[in-house]
């Protein structure tokens, strides 16, 4: 310790030395700005560049073997006209409100549930949180077998006496969606779960102690103490669900690749098929622009106000 | 403090110099002319990774080694992986020598990219080679007229059956359009699916068998090689016959047709749960080899007598890199792989039931192989199959078109309008 603060102590005793700045609580030491610098230069060539390529391809017309040619606007005037684009944003949508609202609902209802220490509630806990540790084209695999025409869920229906619902449920167009959000919201919910228990043990015992001598319900308490207190920890849920919703793409690849014609596609499938499929890098990129212009800008909108709001 | 120093310093100019040799190196890379080393063995990018041609790869490549005139190393990749990162593999700057892949249109798209490498030399030099059949070299020559190609194995597509399960319910291989609609009829009349398909999961390009044979017995293969080649429209009145021949036969596929993969289907056909499939011989690597002995086929029906009879006999074989720097090697190899000795290695570690391209290497001599044999060579003409014929990024298109004819056959006008509008973009591209 006496070691590291020593070189910020001014001491007048201590000359400066020559052909070297002197060192001032201000000025920062060389291999700070080594530490700064040298990730950025990595992050710039790694991530930053290409990033500003995909937004210059995105103005081309390219097959990925030929030179690219300059197109102008042409992509993203093509997409005003494009339906599977119309309808793959229209899917994204119902993603982000039915992934993102269940999981988010559904993690904080099972968080307070298992907020408690009770004797065997690490079991539970670890029992929600498992899927999380899947790979999630495994869990897609796992879910593919019970969705299959001949599969568990079918069966299951069959034993039940509800034969009559059995269904195709990744081959029919009414369905498909609906039955590749389950295996993400089953995944997800435990990942929410976890970060909302942290949020709840943030949480004052002695708040809840003076609710309860105010005479405050079980309902009062949640309503005015636990949401209030988890405000913080929303914004961070909010901010993974909508960046998950808008990445999800492993688990419809997966199970149904966008099909039955399109109508499980979400607007990553939809990019990854028209480019790294179609081979139409140029109008793949373009959909990349529109899927990151969309995800900064309901992040940022979300961030300000919520950070407003806080302050 | 004063050991600090140094070591700070030392460890400022270490960071400096991992950095401008990462930035060096990424430099070299980019600007480089594109050509692999020199030395060392041929790289082999195969895409045949089921357990049983993975291993027959492997014992080709072992016996190459042991023939003594150069060695090469073999590198399977997952089939998916392979076909949309070969393009990334032929562009970079250190690719891959030989690969195994399709030739006709799929390796002229790439020939006229120059990302292929002349094979003129191994097909001047190889006594092999120099018998191949006339089909064989112009499927492998380019629109250029430049060989890019070695063809080793071919299969050929049929409507597979169980022998035991057509004895039982006492049917037997139709001879017309009309004795097939028969003889969906019986089966579907003992509570069985007739034709099974397997065009769900990830192999919706399955059902494009189906309309390749439909439109060969239809409008012939050269109509079909055109249309495929952007020459017709998806939305002309000769692809419109094609769909209301299919809709004719609809309602005896199997209700789990785009449910379930090609494997499942193999597996519902050989328990007897649907009577017969379209499908490649490639569906045997899935099935036991008990079964397999039961296994015979038909040839898919005559529609109109008068168009010229063409069967789906996809060829496989290997092309390289333009950009490889073991040019001779790379010559070497495809010599051996041409060789009689090396396609019946193949074939043998295989599950053995596709054919050699070499007219004297022998294949497994089993009844299936003769009779599939036979079935190719009355053919007038031979197709390859859809994206073949075509390219990969049209398959997409198909999959989509074909998978929702299935599911909604009344909106055949909409969807193949559809269809032609996305395959525009394709050939535009």
């Amino acid at each position: 310790m006496a070691v590291l603060t020593a070189p910020q102590r001014k001491t007048p005793a201590q000359p400066p030395l020559s052909g070297r700045r002197g060192r001032g609580p201000r000025r920062n030491p060389p291999l700070l700005f080594a530490f700064v610098l040298v990730p950025m230069l990595a992050e710039a060539m790694w991530v930053f560049w290409p990033a500003l390529q995909g937004f210059y391809l995105s103005l081309t017309r390219w097959d990925g073997v030929t030179d690219p040619q300059f197109v102008g606007l042409d992509n993203f005037r093509e997409m005003a006209g494009d339906e599977v684009f119309r309808s793959a944003t229209g899917h994204t949508v119902l993603w982000l409100v039915l992934f993102g609202g269940l999981s988010a609902l559904l993690g904080l209802a099972t968080a307070l549930l298992l907020q408690q220490e009770r004797r065997g509630i690490g079991f539970y806990r670890a029992a929600l949180f498992m899927p999380v540790v899947f790979s999630l084209v495994a869990t897609a695999l796992v879910w593919q077998a019970i969705y299959q025409p001949d599969g568990v869920l079918n069966q299951l229906l069959e034993s039940v006496g509800l034969g009559s619902l059995r269904h195709a449920w990744l081959a029919d167009q009414d369905t498909a969606l609906y039955a590749v959000i389950v295996p993400a919201l089953w995944r997800q919910i435990g990942y929410v779960m976890v970060l909302y228990l942290a949020g709840l043990k943030g949480i004052d015992p002695a708040l809840y102690e003076a609710a309860k001598v105010d005479g405050a319900s079980a309902w009062q308490r949640f309503r005015h103490v636990t949401l209030p207190q988890l405000r913080g920890v929303n914004a961070v849920v909010v901010s993974v669900i909508i960046i998950d919703s808008l990445r999800s793409f492993d688990v419809v690849w997966a199970l149904t690749r966008g099909g039955p014609y399109h109508s499980s596609e979400l607007l990553s499938t939809y990019m990854y098929s028209t480019a790294f499929q179609s081979l139409r890098l140029g109008y793949g990129s373009a959909l990349a622009v529109v899927i990151f212009l969309l995800a900064f800008g309901v992040i940022c909108s979300y961030l300000i106000r919520a950070f407003r709001e806080a302050d | 403090m004063t050991n600090h120093q140094p070591s700070r310093r030392r460890f400022l100019a270490g960071l400096g110099a991992a950095g401008t040799t990462a930035l060096l190196s990424g430099c070299v890379t980019s600007s480089s002319s594109g050509t692999s080393s020199s030395g060392g063995a041929v790289t082999l990018q195969s895409n045949l990774s089921s357990p049983q041609a993975k291993g027959a790869m492997q014992k080709l490549v072992d016996a190459y080694a042991k023939q003594g005139s150069g060695s090469a190393s073999l590198n399977t990749v997952a089939s998916e992986t392979f076909r949309t990162q070969l393009p990334t593999y032929l562009t970079s700057a250190n690719p891959p020598d030989v690969y195994t892949w399709y030739p006709g249109s799929v390796a002229d798209t790439y020939s006229k990219k120059e990302l292929l490498l002349d094979l003129g030399e191994v097909w001047n030099s190889s006594p092999d080679l120099k018998r191949y059949s006339k089909a064989l070299n112009s499927l492998c020559t380019d629109s250029s007229g430049k060989k890019v190609f070695v063809p080793t194995t071919y299969y050929w597509w049929g409507m597979f059956y169980r022998k035991s399960n057509f004895a039982k319910w006492g049917v037997s291989e139709p001879q017309s359009w009309d004795d097939f609609l028969d003889l969906c009829d019986k089966l579907k009349s003992k509570g069985i699916s007739p034709i099974g398909m397997g065009a769900g999961g990830n192999t919706a390009w399955v059902a494009s068998a189906w309309f390749d044979y439909l439109n060969i017995r239809i409008n012939g293969a050269d109509y079909h090689r055109r249309l495929l080649a952007g020459e017709h429209r998806f939305d002309d009145p000769e692809v419109r016959k094609v769909f209301d021949r299919w809709q004719e036969v609809l309602p005896y596929f199997d209700p789990d047709s785009t449910a379930i993969a090609f494997q499942d289907a193999t597996t519902s056909l050989l328990n007897g749960r649907t009577g017969m499939m379209l499908i490649g011989t490639f569906f045997a690597d899935a099935a036991a080899q008990e079964a397999l002995d039961d296994i015979d086929f038909f040839r898919f029906p005559i529609i109109d007598p008068k168009v010229p009879l063409a069967e789906e006999a996809p060829t496989d074989g290997y092309f390289a890199s333009a950009r490889t720097g073991r040019r001779d090697q790379v010559m070497d190899l495809l010599g051996y792989l041409a060789t009689a000795e090396a396609q019946e290695i193949y074939i043998r570690g295989s599950s053995g039931t596709t054919l050699p391209c070499h007219p004297e290497a022998k294949d497994t001599g089993t009844a299936l192989v003769k009779k599939g044999r036979a079935h190719i060579e009355a053919a007038e003409e031979i197709t390859q199959f859809f994206n073949r014929d075509s390219s990969d990024a049209l398959q997409p298109t198909a999959d989509t078109a074909l998978t929702k004819f299935l599911a909604k056959p009344k909106s055949v006008g909409s969807i193949l309008t559809d269809w032609q509008r996305e395959a525009e973009k394709i050939w535009q591209a």
